[in-house]
Parts: structure tokens; C-alpha cells; sequence
């Protein structure tokens, strides 16, 4: 990837009459299958444009921004750029940023454990130098660029993005997106999502401003009103084909709603013969109809619908249900079992092992005690009653689950939760993706079940399917603002309700409990603490400890578990585990008392090609996607083996040089000390430069360095090379305090490496470097031994010890935790 | 199609066939190269590889799990219940059912901490099981002091060494043992609640499964099995030493791969387990009789667990490929054939 910055868009910006193409996509079409995701779309961007790109969800609109973005190639179709045709099969996201289209993700790709200023360096690496001070030119532009995007925005660029607002993070996105040299065209995907009116309007002005001056838009929203106020042009998908397309001026949002508007196949409407019994099945109270003003009882045979712009409650409403809150004053209540239909197929549906007939026939299991038999025979007759409803063909029982088609896929799931036989389904949002067949089966079985006298709450992201209900459920920010039923639903009163509300939703992040905040900061200061207070204990037991030959006695022995830890926390910030890391310090450790003692060229030779090994043992875990905890432990033999091969026995000598490095004394300060304060500033400066930084990266966010254009093989192989590095180091000090070699004597450190670094504040998800810490935990491991001694314990108890030490700080960190990560 | 082609769309689906051809080659190359193989020394391999089957059907139900769930204390769990066996038995057959109960005890809480570790507390399984097995190690080093003899029970030694017309009885507990797991796994609902776990976390607490009893169990087991194998093994050995445990961490761990189960959860296969062991015991005996040092033995073991890896790796990696590919396509709204714009 390239960053140069050939020509100043806004110096080239004249404005000709006739204005410049910029990229230009032709008879687009691209099929999963036997849908159709594109077909025949075109699109032309020239310079100056602002295109607003609308659409219901699945009509079209990733998939062809993916291709125009080289994410994905079309099935059919061409691109050029400015006349020049582009073959699709040289085109990719790095050929697609060279010639300057950027896209701001919905998702946002931005590394939430680095910086502003870090961020805007993943994008443009090629300005960064390895001295002290290389931030200072990405600090200067993270401010200008988001300055000329967001006036008085207030961000600092050397916050960590992870503590930033959602709208302050997507406010760095597309700032960073904006400033990028050479960049033409911008693509936008709902950006002012979680953006106030403020932000949002300003950043419509920076758009038309650098809009006049050549660059070019396309600008993707669901609110509509922004589209037709920023927009020069509206194009409108639907189905997969363009609608519209015409002048902003020319339409209205009414006029848009309409365009995108539900199938036009009709629904069946619910025959509202079998109304509400009278008995409440879900009761809804509390915050979330606080708007309404009164509860909402849903009973038996209804079909209830939820709506709303998409990510407005309507999943979490639906998941409450599934598991409702066991608090007295929870919002919702439910009093029968609730069986649950997933939309999203790949991560919340489908077990990818299993045949169609497994995966239906799951719904019943799961109900039935764990020891009960399973019988084919009778998994088959149930599921075969269910599929027949659904018109899914029995045959298919044998394949597997994926080589069914997304349609057919969905019937399975529905099927597994017709087999479980509850008397509340929940779907969510069943039919995203479906073909229309399936979608008329899907809806004679929704009004069958209600008829037959269960309830339906029903999530769905397609207004036109919200005919089919009895009462609709109008969700914005989180809440439920609307209550429709019977007549009064129709398309325009739901886009209504939900847009209408829209101004109300403001931005809600931020919040954090003080009170978990300081027990965390107490959690994180635990290895300091945890150093002074067994310093303290051991030097009021003995004064002479804190002479410095004392110091030096108890810490020496401490530098190579610090090596070690330096080693492991640069796997562990990549989230990942080196259970081979003490291994190959006594490997080391043999090598360097050994051959390099008798023969040190071949010694260092094998000592380089030991650490090339290791660092290729990273790059083989990365590119064959295999668990590194097994890959690790493996290798540990391989390390072992190696070394009892080259010395059965302890021995060896280590050379004088090596022994004269870790052997010198400044006469005021205890060496060990001075040692220990060096690696962990080494460790330091390799996380500050750019390296550490794309490290980090990788750690917290790999699909963001990805789109970024990293290569996730080549830092794999860097980060166990660092790493790799460490551990030498560490073999090396083993052999020099030693004096000798014995290929255990690395081994117990494996383990204390893992405690320390997680001790020192390192997440074990990765992307977090903190040498001082982990080294104080791995100094306070170390002196464990020691301090038991100091107070008459056996040291039978160190391992005990420093086992309960790792038991008790997991469980301080998980009880402080965000809990966002889960699930 | 013809039979190849046949035979390696089977052999996807039982994946056990492949360590079971291993031990079959490597049988036969033995045989043929040195005269000293033999039945009886194929039953001495079997002797051994039951201990490893033991440990490695418990792994199995941790590994099947998902989510990279391994279970690292087996070793420590097996050096502690041998030491717990001798304190408790005391050489004695009136005391086997206190030592047998212990063991089960010891399986038991050790299980229930890791479960409460890793489903109570969200901590990584590697940790957790990590950290017991340096509480266990202390536990270890005390009952080693405190053990006044090697004094094994008798009906315990017929147990781990004995054998019936030839065939160790140990093998024949050991293959018992994996039968009734391969019925567990293939016909009750906890092995189906099991490989919907490991398959899909989301998709089985969708589907009202109770991911956290199923996941708690398979610690659960997994201790259990190992303490019941570090008891036999102590009878084998005639008493117990530190350590002795430590070789069926990551021979454990390779069994349960080697055999076909997945490293990212979901399928199991406990007759893979068992051959796996075979091979990986015959692998070992190879090398002493070949004449290798000790430390190539280890070496060889370590790449052989990392090749295999690296070849599961993609089976799984265009898996995944066309799970993505299938993601695409559910993104997007399926072709109806033309646009219908309703008129106001």
C-alpha cells in the first residue's frame, strides 16, 4: 500500500465544467447462488459528486459497496477508472485505497487499545520514523484533520480510542478516512449513526465544502432526511437492482420510503380470529414502555411485530425474553418457555457439523434430560412432521446443514424450534435473505401457529412483513415509542413512528460505574502492591536484605523469570500463549553452555537458527489459523527433546564473556536491579515504536489492520521473533547465574510468565503491553519462594501459592470487567 | 465413483481411521523389520496405551467443548490421586473402596473448581486449569511427605497389571470405557448437547441448551477420569513419584487430536482416541527400539502433534471458508424479478 501523495485534492480542485470520472461501475451483478445480491447495477461516481446510496436492508447496498471498495468481485460487470478499465481480477482493497477510495465502516475499524493519533498512523505508515517523537507528526494531523471535519470537537489525540464515545470514535474514523493523501472518493456508511445533530450537520458542511472542491461521496444513511439535505444525487436499491436513480432535488423522503418500500407480494394478513385469551404470556413494563405510558401484556395467539430502525431494541427485547432478568422489578416478565428463531444463520443458528436432520432435531434435545436416548428413528418422524409444515423436503435430512441454500437453511431453524414445541417463538428477523418462496411458506406457518394458539414476537427488519401482525411495536433508542394494532399498521405509520423519534435517540455511551473503576485501579496496582508489601515483609525480617548484596542475591535469580515474562507478554498482546517459552529458555540456556561454550560459531548459528525456529513456529500458527496453546505445548517437547538430546545431564559451562555481562557491579546500585530496570525499558521502547504500535494493533482489532493493509503473517512472525528474542536473552542469564546449563531449569517459568503478565494488567484477549507491571508480578513470583522461607512455610507451598495468586487476581479482574465482551 | 474417491469421502466422516491405518503400518513395518515383535509385546503396548486412552477420553470431552477449552491439570490431577491412593489404601484390598472413593473425591473437586473457574468466573481454560495444577502440586509435595510406604493393594495391582488369557486387563477396562463413551457421544442427549456446544456457543444457548451444566460436566469428567487413571497407574508402578503425571499432558492433548476429535470443538470421536493412544504408545516403543535418546523420543512426539495440527488446521480453514462464503449470501435479499414500486 502506498501513500502518495501525488496531488492535493484541494489543489486541484478548479472545478471544470465538465467534471472529472472518478470511478465508474458497470452492469454490476454478483450471485450467492441462487440469489441474485447485484444485479445489472450502474454506477457512475466524477469528482464533486455526493451520491446518497438508500435502500431497505439486503437490497444491495454492501454488497456493491464491497465491490467498489475490492472487497469482493462481481459475478458480471466492469469497473473503470476515469475511462481506464480495471480488470476485477487484479482488483483488491490495497488496488482500490491506491487509487484513492476510502470507506468509513459501520462497524467501525478502528483499534480501540491505541490511540488517536496511533490510528491515524495504521493508515499511513509511511511516514513514520523509529526515533522518540515519530507520534508528533500523526498527533499534528489527527488534530487538523479533525478539526477541519468536527470544529470543537474537544478529542485528544493521545486518548486511547477504547475510552473515546462511540460518536468521538466515529468522528475519528471519518476525519482519518478525510485526510488520507490522495484519497477521491469516500465511501460513508452510516456515519452519522451515532453522531448528534451538531456533529451530524457539521459534518455534512465538511462534506459539501471538500465536495465543491473535487472530492467525491457516497454517503449511506437510513436517515432520510440527512440524504436528501447532503445528497447531489439519490440512488435507491432495491432487490438487488437500482430503483432510482435522479436528482436529491427531485425527490422527497416520502417519495424515498416508497421506493425502498416492503415486498410487493402480498402478505398474508393475519386472520385476527384467535385474539388474546385474556392470559398474559409477556408482560412488558418498566423503562421500556416508560414512553408509552402503559404496560403491554402480550397473550396467547398473538403475533406480535417489532420495528424500528435497525439496532433500536428490538434484538435486545427479544433476547430479554428468551432470558428474562430473574429481578422482581425486570422489565420484562415472561411465565411459559420461549423457543427462539435466529436471523443472523452463520453465528447464532446453524451447527455447521451436523446434517439438517441434527440441527432440527437439537430443539427437542435440548429440553430433554442429558442421559435420555436419542433415537434417529424418532428424531426423524418428529423433525419429518415439522418439515412437512414447512414444505422442507425430508430427503434433505442427510445432507449437511450448509449445503443447503440460506432458504432452506432458515426452515431447518425454524423447524428446530417447531420440534421444541414452546408456546412463545421469538424470531429474529427470520427471513432476512430468503427467497420468496420461502418467505410465503415462512408466513401461511406464522399465521398457522397463532392460530393454533401460540404467540409470535417477531422482529423483522422488512416493514411490509409487519401487515401480517396483530399489534406492531414501534422501537427507537432502546425504547418502545409506539403501539400500533389492527388497522392502524401500515408501512408509512411504522417508518413514522421510527423516524419521527429519531431526534430523541442521542447518543447514549460513556456511562461507567465509578465504583468498579477504582476497584479496577486497585486490581491493576496489585503487582506493586504485591512487591512492597513481600519487600517489606522480608526486610523486616532481615535488615540484611536491603543491603545491596542482599538485593542482589534475592533479585538476580529474578531477571531471567522477567526475560521470560517480557517474551510471553508479547505473545499474550497478540492474544494468544506460549506454553514452550520456559522450555526454550533452557533450551538456550543448554545451547549457550554448551556449543557455544566449546565451539561459538556453530553456538551462535545454533542459537540463531533456535530463535528463527520459534519465530517460524508464530508465522506457521498465523497462516494455518491453528491453536497456539497445543502448536506451543508441542514445541515445548521439541525444546525439551533438544536439549536433553544435547546434555542429558546438568553441566556445561558458560563462557566468560556471557558471565561477565550479568557480573558487574556500579558499587551504588544492586546489578540485578539495574538489569531488570533494562529490560523492562527495552520492552518499552519496542511497544512505543511504530512496530509495538502495529503489534498492539493486531492484538486488539486484526480485521481493522487488515483493511488497513497489514499483513497478519509477516507481524505473527515479528511478534514471535521479538518474543523469541526475550526468551534467548533469558536462557542466556540462566546460563550466566548459573554458571552452568540444565534443560529444566526454564521450565517452571512457563507458567509464572502467564501469572506475571496477567498480574502486570495484560489482557488476556490481547493488545495490551505493560512491561512495568508484568515485571513487577514477575519479581513478586519470584520472591515467593523467598518469602516463604522468610516466614518458616515449606516451600511445598510455592507452587500452591503462586497458583491461588493467578486464581485470585483472574477472578478480582473478571468480577471488575467491562462486561461488553461477553458472549 | 470409484472406491478412492469413496473411501476418503468416509474417511471424512470418521476421521478415527486414519490413527487406526497408523498403528496398522507402523505394526506391520515393526514386525517386519524386527523379529522381536510379537503378540505379547503388541499386549504390553495395549498395557500402556490404556493408561493414556484413560486421561485422553476425558480431554476429549473438555477439548470437544470449544473455544480452545483444554484441560491442563490432568497431570497434576493423576500425580496427586496416585499419592491420595497410597495414603488412603495403604497396600490394603479392605481400604479399596475408601481409595476408590477418594479418587472420585479428588476428580470431582478438582472438576468442580476448574468448571467454577471457567464458567463461573469467564476465566480462559488454559488459565484455570493451569493454576489448579499448581495448587494440586503443592497438595502433591505435602502427601509425599506424608506417604509411609509404596505398599500397593493387591486386587488393585491384578487391576492395573494383571491379564486374563494374555490380554491386560487394564485394556479391557480401558476399551470398555471407551465404548460406553462412543454410546454416550453418539446416542444420549448430553453427547449431542455436547457437540452443539462446541460447535456453536450462541446457537446452543439459542436453542435452550444449558451451556454452562454441559461445559462444567466435561471438566468434570475429565478430572474425574484422569484421577481414576493416576490410581491405576500408581498400582502399575507399584507406588507413585513427582512428576509422573507430566507425560500425559501433552500426550493427552495429541491422542485426542491425533484421533480425529476437533481442536475447535464440536466432533468427538473416542474410538480415535483409543488408536491414537496405540499409535502414539507404538511411536515411543519404536524410538526405544530403533535406539533413539530419550530427548529425540520427545522431539519426535512434539512434530508429530504439530504436523497434524498444521493438516487439521485446513480441513477446518476451507470449513470456514465456506461458512463465510454462505455469510455473503445471507446478506442480501434474494432476486424477486423486477421492481415493484407501488403506486401512492
Amino acid at each position: 500500500m502506498s501513500h502518495l501523495a501525488v496531488a492535493d485534492p484541494e489543489g486541484a480542485a478548479t472545478m471544470p465544467a465538465v467534471r472529472p470520472d472518478v470511478v465508474s461501475l458497470a452492469k454490476i451483478t454478483k450471485s450467492f447462488g441462487p440469489t441474485l445480491a447485484n444485479a445489472e447495477i450502474d454506477l457512475a461516481v466524477s469528482s464533486g459528486d455526493i451520491i446518497g446510496l438508500v435502500g431497505g436492508n439486503g437490497a444491495g447496498k454492501s454488497t456493491l459497496m464491497r465491490i467498489l471498495c475490492g472487497a469482493t468481485s462481481p459475478t458480471l460487470g466492469s469497473i473503470s477508472f476515469a475511462g481506464q478499465s480495471v480488470n476485477f481480477v487484479d482488483y483488491d482493497t490495497a488496488e482500490a485505497q491506491r487509487r484513492g477510495i476510502r470507506m468509513v465502516h459501520q462497524e467501525l475499524s478502528l483499534c480501540a487499545n491505541l490511540s488517536v493519533a496511533e490510528n491515524f498512523f495504521l493508515e499511513t505508515p509511511g511516514d513514520a520514523v523509529n526515533r522518540p517523537g515519530w507520534r508528533a507528526l500523526y498527533r499534528a494531523r489527527a488534530r487538523a484533520a479533525l478539526d477541519a471535519v468536527f470544529p470543537a470537537n474537544g478529542i485528544d489525540v493521545n486518548a486511547e480510542v477504547g475510552h473515546l464515545s462511540i460518536a468521538e470514535r466515529q468522528m475519528v474514523e471519518i476525519a482519518r478516512a478525510a485526510a488520507t493523501p490522495g484519497v477521491k472518493l469516500i465511501v460513508l456508511d452510516e456515519p452519522t449513526s451515532s453522531l448528534d445533530l451538531d456533529r451530524s450537520r457539521q459534518l455534512r458542511t465538511f462534506i459539501r465544502e471538500r465536495a465543491r472542491s473535487g472530492l467525491a461521496f457516497i454517503f449511506i444513511s437510513h436517515k432520510l432526511q440527512e440524504i436528501i439535505d447532503i445528497a447531489t444525487q439519490v440512488m435507491v436499491l432495491r432487490n438487488g437492482r437500482a430503483a432510482w436513480r435522479g436528482d436529491a432535488a427531485d425527490t422527497s423522503i416520502g417519495r424515498l420510503v416508497q421506493l425502498m418500500g416492503g415486498d410487493a407480494n402480498s402478505i398474508h394478513q393475519h386472520s385476527a380470529a384467535t385474539q388474546s385469551s385474556g392470559e398474559t404470556l409477556v408482560k412488558l413494563s418498566g423503562f421500556l414502555t416508560a414512553g408509552l405510558g402503559h404496560d403491554i401484556a402480550i397473550g396467547r395467539g398473538e403475533i406480535i411485530g417489532l420495528a424500528g430502525l435497525e439496532g433500536s431494541g428490538q434484538k435486545e427485547l427479544l433476547h430479554a425474553i428468551f432470558e428474562p432478568d430473574t429481578a422482581r422489578d425486570a422489565a420484562v416478565a415472561r411465565s411459559v418457555d420461549a423457543g427462539f428463531i435466529a436471523g443472523d444463520r452463520q453465528k447464532e443458528g446453524v451447527f455447521p457439523l451436523w446434517s439438517v436432520l441434527g440441527n432440527i432435531s437439537i430443539g427437542s434435545l435440548a429440553r430433554r434430560p442429558a442421559l435420555g436416548l436419542v433415537s434417529e428413528r424418532a428424531n426423524r418422524d418428529t423433525a419429518a412432521d415439522a418439515a412437512g409444515r414447512l414444505r422442507l423436503d425430508d430427503k434433505r435430512f442427510g445432507s449437511n446443514i450448509l449445503e443447503l441454500s440460506g432458504g432452506n437453511q432458515q426452515k431447518a431453524l425454524v423447524a428446530r424450534a417447531l420440534v421444541a414445541d414452546t408456546p412463545i417463538l421469538l424470531l429474529d428477523d427470520p427471513t432476512r435473505g430468503v427467497d420468496i418462496a420461502t418467505k410465503q411458506d415462512f408466513y401461511r406457518l406464522c399465521n398457522d401457529i397463532a392460530r393454533g394458539g401460540r404467540t409470535l414476537v417477531w422482529h423483522t427488519t422488512e416493514d411490509a412483513e409487519l401487515l401480517a401482525c396483530d399489534r406492531v411495536l414501534v422501537f427507537s433508542g432502546g425504547r418502545i415509542v409506539k403501539e400500533l394494532s389492527g388497522e392502524a399498521i401500515t408501512e408509512s405509520a411504522v417508518v413514522g413512528a421510527s423516524f419521527a423519534q429519531q431526534a430523541d435517540a442521542g447518543v447514549g455511551s460513556g456511562h461507567r460505574a465509578s465504583g468498579v473503576g477504582l476497584a479496577r485501579r486497585l486490581v491493576n496496582a496489585a503487582p506493586f502492591i504485591g512487591l512492597a508489601a513481600v519487600l517489606a515483609v522480608m526486610i523486616s525480617a532481615n535488615p540484611a536484605v536491603a543491603s545491596i548484596f542482599g538485593l542482589d542475591l534475592l533479585l538476580m535469580p529474578a531477571l531471567s523469570l522477567v526475560l521470560v515474562t517480557a517474551a510471553q507478554m508479547f505473545i499474550v498482546g497478540g492474544s494468544e500463549i506460549d506454553l514452550g517459552v520456559g522450555a526454550f529458555a533452557g533450551l538456550v540456556s543448554v545451547l549457550s553452555a554448551t556449543l557455544l561454550y566449546d565451539q561459538p560459531w556453530l553456538g551462535a548459528l545454533a542459537l540463531a537458527a533456535a530463535v528463527a525456529a520459534y519465530a517460524g513456529l508464530g508465522g506457521l500458527i498465523q497462516a494455518r489459523k491453528i491453536p497456539a496453546i497445543v502448536v506451543t505445548l508441542g514445541a515445548s517437547f521439541i525444546w525439551m527433546g533438544l536439549g536433553y538430546a544435547l546434555q542429558p545431564t546438568p553441566g556445561g559451562a558458560s563462557p566468560e564473556w556471557l558471565s561477565a555481562m550479568f557480573n558487574w557491579s556500579l558499587g551504588f546500585l544492586p546489578t540485578s536491579i539495574i538489569l531488570i530496570a533494562a529490560v523492562a525499558l527495552v520492552v518499552f521502547v519496542i511497544d512505543r515504536l511504530p512496530l509495538g504500535v502495529v503489534l498492539r494493533g493486531f492484538g486488539n482489532n486484526p480485521t481493522a489492520m487488515i483493511r488497513s493493509g497489514w499483513s497478519p503473517t509477516r507481524y505473527a512472525l515479528v511478534r514471535y521473533l521479538v518474543a523469541g528474542l526475550f526468551a534467548a536473552a533469558a536462557g542466556l542469564s540462566l546460563t550466566a547465574i548459573n554458571t552452568a546449563s540444565d534443560i529444566n531449569s526454564g521450565s517452571s517459568f512457563t507458567l509464572l510468565s502467564v501469572a506475571a503478565v496477567v498480574m502486570g494488567g495484560c489482557s488476556l484477549l490481547g493488545g495490551v503491553i505493560s512491561p512495568v507491571g508484568a515485571i513487577a508480578g514477575a519479581v513478586t513470583l519470584s520472591l515467593i519462594g523467598a518469602l516463604l522461607g522468610t516466614l518458616n512455610v515449606s516451600s511445598d507451598f510455592n507452587a500452591a501459592t503462586q497458583g491461588l495468586v493467578l486464581i485470585a487476581l483472574l477472578t478480582l479482574r473478571s468480577l471488575t470487567a467491562d462486561r461488553r465482551s461477553e458472549q | 465413483m470409484n472406491g478412492a474417491a469413496a473411501f476418503s469421502l468416509w474417511a471424512q466422516k470418521n476421521r478415527w481411521v486414519w490413527s487406526a491405518i497408523g498403528v496398522l503400518v507402523l505394526w506391520l513395518v515393526l514386525s517386519v523389520v524386527t523379529n522381536r515383535f510379537s503378540l505379547s509385546s503388541l499386549s504390553g503396548i495395549m498395557l500402556s496405551a490404556s493408561f493414556l486412552t484413560v486421561v485422553g477420553i476425558g480431554q476429549m470431552f473438555v477439548v470437544t467443548t470449544g473455544r480452545g477449552n483444554i484441560d491442563l491439570s490432568v497431570a497434576s490431577v493423576i500425580t496427586l490421586s496416585a499419592f491420595v491412593a497410597l495414603l488412603t489404601i495403604k497396600g490394603q484390598d479392605a481400604n479399596l473402596a475408601i481409595g476408590v472413593g477418594a479418587a472420585i473425591l479428588l476428580g470431582l473437586a478438582v472438576g468442580a473448581l476448574n468448571s467454577l473457574l471457567v464458567v463461573g468466573l469467564n476465566i480462559p481454560a488454559i488459565i484455570a486449569t493451569l493454576a489448579t495444577g499448581y495448587v494440586l502440586a503443592t497438595a502433591t509435595l505435602l502427601s509425599n511427605r506424608a506417604i509411609s510406604g509404596f505398599a500397593v493393594s493387591p486386587l488393585l495391582k491384578t487391576l492395573a497389571t494383571g491379564r486374563v488369557s494374555g490380554v491386560p486387563i487394564m485394556a479391557v477396562i480401558a476399551i470398555a470405557g471407551v465404548a460406553v463413551t462412543a454410546f454416550v457421544l453418539r446416542y444420549t442427549v448430553f453427547g449431542q448437547l455436547l457437540s452443539a456446544v462446541g460447535q456453536n456457543r450462541t446457537a446452543a444457548r439459542l436453542a435452550a441448551i444449558r451451556n454452562n451444566r454441559v461445559i462444567a460436566s466435561a471438566f468434570i469428567i475429565s478430572s474425574v477420569l484422569a484421577s481414576l487413571n493416576g490410581l491405576l497407574l500408581g498400582a502399575y508402578i507399584g507406588g507413585a513419584f513427582l512428576e509422573m503425571g507430566q507425560p500425559y499432558l501433552l500426550q493427552s492433548i495429541a491422542a485426542v487430536v491425533l484421533g480425529g476429535t476437533l481442536i475447535f470443538g464440536g466432533s468427538a470421536s473416542a474410538v480415535g482416541t483409543l488408536f491414537a493412544s496405540i499409535l502414539l504408545i507404538l511411536i515411543v516403543t519404536t524410538m526405544q527400539i530403533v535406539g533413539l535418546p530419550p530427548g529425540a523420543q520427545d522431539i519426535v512426539q512434539g512434530i508429530v502433534v504439530i504436523f497434524v495440527l498444521a493438516l487439521a488446521g485446513r480441513q477446518v480453514l476451507s470449513r470456514r471458508a465456506a461458512v463465510n462464503g454462505a455469510g455473503d449470501a445471507d446478506a442480501v435479499k434474494p432476486e424477486t424479478g423486477g421492481i415493484a414500486i407501488r403506486p401512492e
